[in-house]
């Protein structure tokens, strides 16, 4: 991941000073890389066989079968059966009118930006706010952390019995107001909303984490000068906080980002496997299994895949651009 | 150095490799055995099993490998069955004919075969006459309801012959403020036990009048499922099903009869039994499914439940038969089938089953027939009667209409 | 916290209401964690509101999960897996990290695309003909083949983390190791693999919670009964019908407790190393 130029990196780590910016940078970074080449070509073509193992774990339990996947997806195959045919690009095809897809679609792109921009920003919150030394920070932070830890499945079944109709913990407490029961699960925008909110919580943690990180790698010296010129604490959060967040936010956004277009357990916990509140794992699965169209949830995966690589590709594309500009 | 390197990546890799293993080395050290048996039952069910297999391994030294995975089993065995690696024995929940056949070894010169309960028995009998499991119990399903609900409502269950005089009761059962029906429609599969309970009723159980021959020849007419669906839809719109029809799981179908605030239940006994982990006191009793016509006669459902198969390519198929003819054992047959609620599967056996029983007496003559989709429909097709099920309970338009065109197009798609 | 010390800005100010906040968030944290240990100490006959405190200290599904569910096994079971998984992580994910870090060329610029796309890959779409393939490799109900699976899922993340901490460490202590006559290897050995302490501590708890709970791989790759891991215990209390949600709740609890000491005892180091890491 392409986060930040590396040369930059050595750079700081080395240049304490930062007064000499970009020019320097390029002279000293560009002549280093020339000498090394001349004087370590072979340790640079042995440094490569780092790559073995990994490259090795890759291709047996990630390309192979994404092949094979590619190769089914153009089949009528059960998912069971030892017998199928080619069907061509048929899935493909059947892919585009089917309005269950349509509607995963949807909810996949309103779980995945829906929960990346609500836990960036509740990430954010939490952190800036555990930031400060105060009594019960520790605690706080390791209860916010706490879900991240519990299986996705089980926190779905948790929630469920908030959100259920009978015996929901949400509805005993209308209830306990006289207020009539809500069916919070009904079809619809709502149940699409809870889904989100709740995986939202569930990881809100991992992003508050990178972003207290973040928060303790800004040098105090640049609050202080910013303190000294008589800066509102919202200008110091803007001019100084922020642009100095940025790699953090980057990293947050694509875990959260990949994470979010991903999700299948908390939506099974919650809402089963409904048309409605599908998202494209949970319509996979349920094609697969379900409805037995192997091929054709292979073509979902497919162009799933596709989908979620091109809109990580944008969102990383889009933020180092903002890192360069700092 | 570029040697050096690898060696020393290849040392790493097998290095923790080994670590990994090392414990697992037990397995299969020459020439003692040790058979795969995988179910799909949790629970108590499972743990009646699992102790006849204990005893089978004390008994002749065969080691056992017994897995239950619980609800994923299904998905589990598609894979298993993808690969063409399966367990040596497993249960076939209702699908030993039409989905495992391929994958079975036939049973009929088996000791036990003679043995097998004449209801049970045309169910797992294959057309060319190869029946390939150990039924354990056997599904006798019809209708559960609470009594008290009924009696409350002034209900007689033996006036229930149709479904047109099952709506009147449902109303007065509404009537008295009980929501009569319960479905666990988040589950997805309880909407498609409406299919495979009302299906029959329309589409096979008049000798009079049906569509046998029809659907095994491939035709599937949508006009009769519109009446399957509509008669659903009627029931949505009179208020006959929970506010929470498509939120609420199966679970809360069990608690919610178990408690009084639902009266009929499209479900087998072990409902009740699931019904009764809530309430132990819970009054509930069967009842046979009503007609569509008013010519026609109350049937109930025939299924195979905890049924038990050898795959027939295992590689130690003699031990599995071996474990298949434990399994048989009268003792066996009868703890397993009385854990589930049901009667056993065997001639000569008697499960303890308390009340459930007297239902399956009192209703001995009823006529059976299988579960509709797994005779009447091609494989893939429950999953379209739950969905297009659940599109009637939510009342969207033109829902029965789109439902049984969707069933005829998926039936054509898939046969 | 030492880490955290340093920020130190405000201390003026009075922060009672940044703890009236914190106290606030943590009640809203603890109302899941409060349901959750009262459905696991209450009996399934037990249908009163979820809110109810449990009548007594029932402690039925514990022994359930531990007797019927075989948690205890399955919890030795988890931490094989999850152990070997961390190691390989973290040691083919820095070995990958290296030569990536080190070096800006076209090729690696691709290799970092595809690191990022298979992060990417839905498990589902590729299960069954990963199945298919460890069937072929003996891997099914193999520790080896479970932790190998995870350990591929997982090395992007790794990869990703450890290529930002390695370009952070000064090219220069390469170069003076080169210039006394060391290899890449030993290099990596003796300069690199040293300083990942901090970040490495990251990759371990965000790795090790997806081994941990990991469900999917498990459930095909381990079929053993004796092999099953703590989410596959868990699950074996679902059915489509009979569910003891009870039973599994209160094995949820027990298949927290070590994920959450380990968070406690990594959380000083995780920070830190996010710093150095994520954030370059």
């Amino acid at each position: 991941m392409e986060t930040y130029p590396e040369a930059k990196k050595g750079e700081a780590a080395q240049a304490a000073s930062p007064a000499s910016p970009p020019a320097g940078r390029a002279a000293r970074s560009g002549g280093k890389r020339r000498r090394r080449s001349r004087g370590l070509g072979a340790a640079r073509a042995s440094i490569n066989a780092f790559y073995l193992p990994a490259v090795a774990l890759f291709s047996v339990f990630v390309v192979y079968p994404l092949i094979r996947g590619v190769w089914l997806s153009f089949t009528n195959w059960n998912g069971y059966s030892q017998t199928y045919r080619m069907n061509g690009l048929a899935n493909y095809q059947r892919l585009i009118e089917d309005p269950n897809v349509h509607t995963a679609f949807i909810n996949t792109i309103v779980y995945g930006l829906g929960s990346t921009l609500l836990q960036n920003v509740l990430g954010l919150a939490f952190a800036l706010l555990l930031n400060n030394r105060f009594r019960g920070r520790t605690a706080a932070r390791t209860l916010i952390y706490l879900p991240v830890m519990i299986a996705p499945l089980i926190m779905g079944y948790v929630m469920y019995f908030f959100v259920r109709y009978n015996h929901g913990a949400f509805n005993d407490i209308l209830g306990a107001f006289g207020v009539a029961p809500i069916d919070w699960m009904a079809e619809g925008p709502r149940a699409v909303a809870i889904i989100t909110l709740v995986n939202t919580l569930q990881f809100v943690g991992v992003a508050m984490v990178i972003y207290l990180a973040g928060l303790q790698s800004i040098p105090a010296m640049y609050y202080e000068a910013a303190s000294l010129d008589g800066a509102s604490p919202w200008r110091q959060f803007r001019h100084v906080t922020l642009p100095m967040l940025v790699p953090a936010i980057t990293s947050a956004v694509m875990i959260n980002l990949i994470g979010g277009l991903k999700l299948f357990d908390v939506i099974m916990a919650l809402a089963g496997g409904g048309y409605s509140t599908a998202s494209l794992s949970t319509l996979i699965n349920r094609t697969y299994f379900g409805s037995e169209a192997a091929g054709y949830a292979s073509a979902i995966g497919i162009a799933m895949f596709l989908f979620i690589m091109a809109v990580s590709a944008a969102a990383q594309r889009y933020l180092s651009r903002k890192e360069v500009a700092i | 150095m570029k040697k050096l390197v690898l060696g020393g990546v290849a040392a790493a890799m097998v290095l923790s490799l080994t670590a990994c293993g090392a414990t697992n080395k037990d397995s299969g050290d020459g020439k003692d055995v040790t058979l795969t048996f995988s179910t799909n039952v949790v629970g108590e069910q499972a743990t009646a099993l699992e102790q006849a297999i204990k005893a089978f391994t004390t008994e002749t030294g065969i080691k056992v490998d017994f897995s239950a995975p619980g609800e994923s089993y299904e998905d589990l065995m598609k894979t298993k069955m993808a690969a063409n690696e399966l367990p040596d024995v497993f249960t076939t929940h209702g699908w030993s004919v039409a989905r495992y056949s391929d994958y079975l070894a036939p049973v009929n010169d088996q000791p036990f075969f003679s043995k097998i309960a004449d209801q049970i028995k045309p169910v797992i009998t294959a057309e060319n006459g190869d029946v390939y499991v150990l039924p354990i119990d056997q599904d006798i399903a019809g209708l559960v309801y609470n009594i008290d609900v009924l009696e409350s409502a002034g209900v007689d269950v033996d006036s229930l012959t149709t479904w047109a005089k099952f709506g009147e009761a449902l109303a007065a059962i509404k009537a008295t403020g009980v929501t009569p029906l319960h479905m666990g429609g988040k589950d997805s599969w309880p909407i498609g036990q409406y299919g495979d309970w009302v299906g029959p009723s329309y589409f096979i159980t008049d000798d009079a009048s049906n569509q046998r021959e029809a659907l095994k020849s491939g035709t599937f007419d949508e006009a009769t499922w519109q009446r399957v669906g509509g008669m659903m839809a009627d029931w949505v719109q009179a208020g006959f099903f929970n506010e929470d029809a498509l939120t609420a799981d199966y679970a809360s179908d069990a608690a919610a009869i178990a408690e009084g605030k639902s009266a009929f239940g499209f479900y087998g006994n072990s409902f009740i039994v699931d019904a009764r982990a809530t309430n132990p006191d819970a009054k509930l009793g069967m009842m046979p499914i009503p007609a569509a016509s008013a010519t026609d006669a109350p049937s109930l459902i025939a299924g195979e439940r905890i049924a038990v198969g050898v795959w027939k390519d295992s590689p130690r198929k003699d031990a599995a038969f071996k474990l298949l003819n434990f399994l048989a054992k009268d003792e066996n047959v009868q703890a397993i089938a009385s854990a589930s609620g049901n009667p056993a599967g065997l001639k000569g056996v008697t499960s303890d089953i308390g009340d459930i029983q007297t239902y399956i007496d009192k209703y001995s003559a009823v006529r059976t027939f299988p579960y509709f989709d797994r005779e009447y429909l091609p494989s893939g097709m429950w999953d379209v009667m739950c969905a297009t099920g659940s599109d009637i309970l939510a009342q969207k338009p033109d829902a029965v209409q789109q439902a049984a065109l969707t069933m005829q197009q998926n039936f054509k798609d898939k046969f | 916290m030492a880490a955290i010390r340093g920020v130190g800005r405000g201390p003026k100010r009075s922060s009672w209401w940044k703890t009236v906040l914190a106290i606030g968030i943590g009640i809203f944290y603890l109302l899941p964690i409060y349901l959750t240990v009262n459905i696991a100490l209450r009996p399934a006959t037990d249908t009163r509101s979820l809110w109810a405190p449990a009548k007594s200290l029932y402690l039925g599904n514990f022994a359930t999960a531990f007797e019927q569910g075989r948690i205890g096994r399955a919890l030795v079971n988890s931490v094989i897996i999850t152990g070997s998984c961390i190691l390989l992580i973290a040691l083919v994910g820095a070995f990958a990290a290296y030569p990536l870090a080190r070096r800006r060329t076209r090729v690696n610029s691709g290799i970092k695309g595809f690191v990022l796309g298979v992060m990417m890959v839905p498990p589902l779409s590729i299960l069954v003909s990963l199945y298919a393939n460890m069937v072929q490799l003996g891997g099914v109900s193999k520790f080896w083949g479970i932790v190998l699976t995870i350990t591929a899922f997982e090395l992007p993340l790794s990869i990703f983390l450890y290529t930002n901490f390695i370009a952070a460490i000064p090219p220069a202590l390469d170069e003076a190791a080169a210039i006394d006559g060391a290899g890449p290897v030993r290099t990596f050995f003796s300069v690199i693999l040293p300083q990942l302490k901090p970040v490495t501590a990251s990759v371990v708890i965000l790795t090790g919670m997806h081994a941990w709970n990991d469900y999917q791989f498990s459930l095909y790759l381990l079929q053993k009964p004796d092999m099953r891991s703590l989410p596959l215990a868990i699950a074996s209390f679902f059915s489509q019908t009979t569910s003891d949600l009870n039973a599994a709740t209160a094995a949820a609890l027990i298949a927290m407790l070590p994920a959450v000491l380990l968070f406690l005892f990594l959380q000083r180091y995780f920070i830190r190393g996010m710093v150095d890491s994520a954030l370059k």
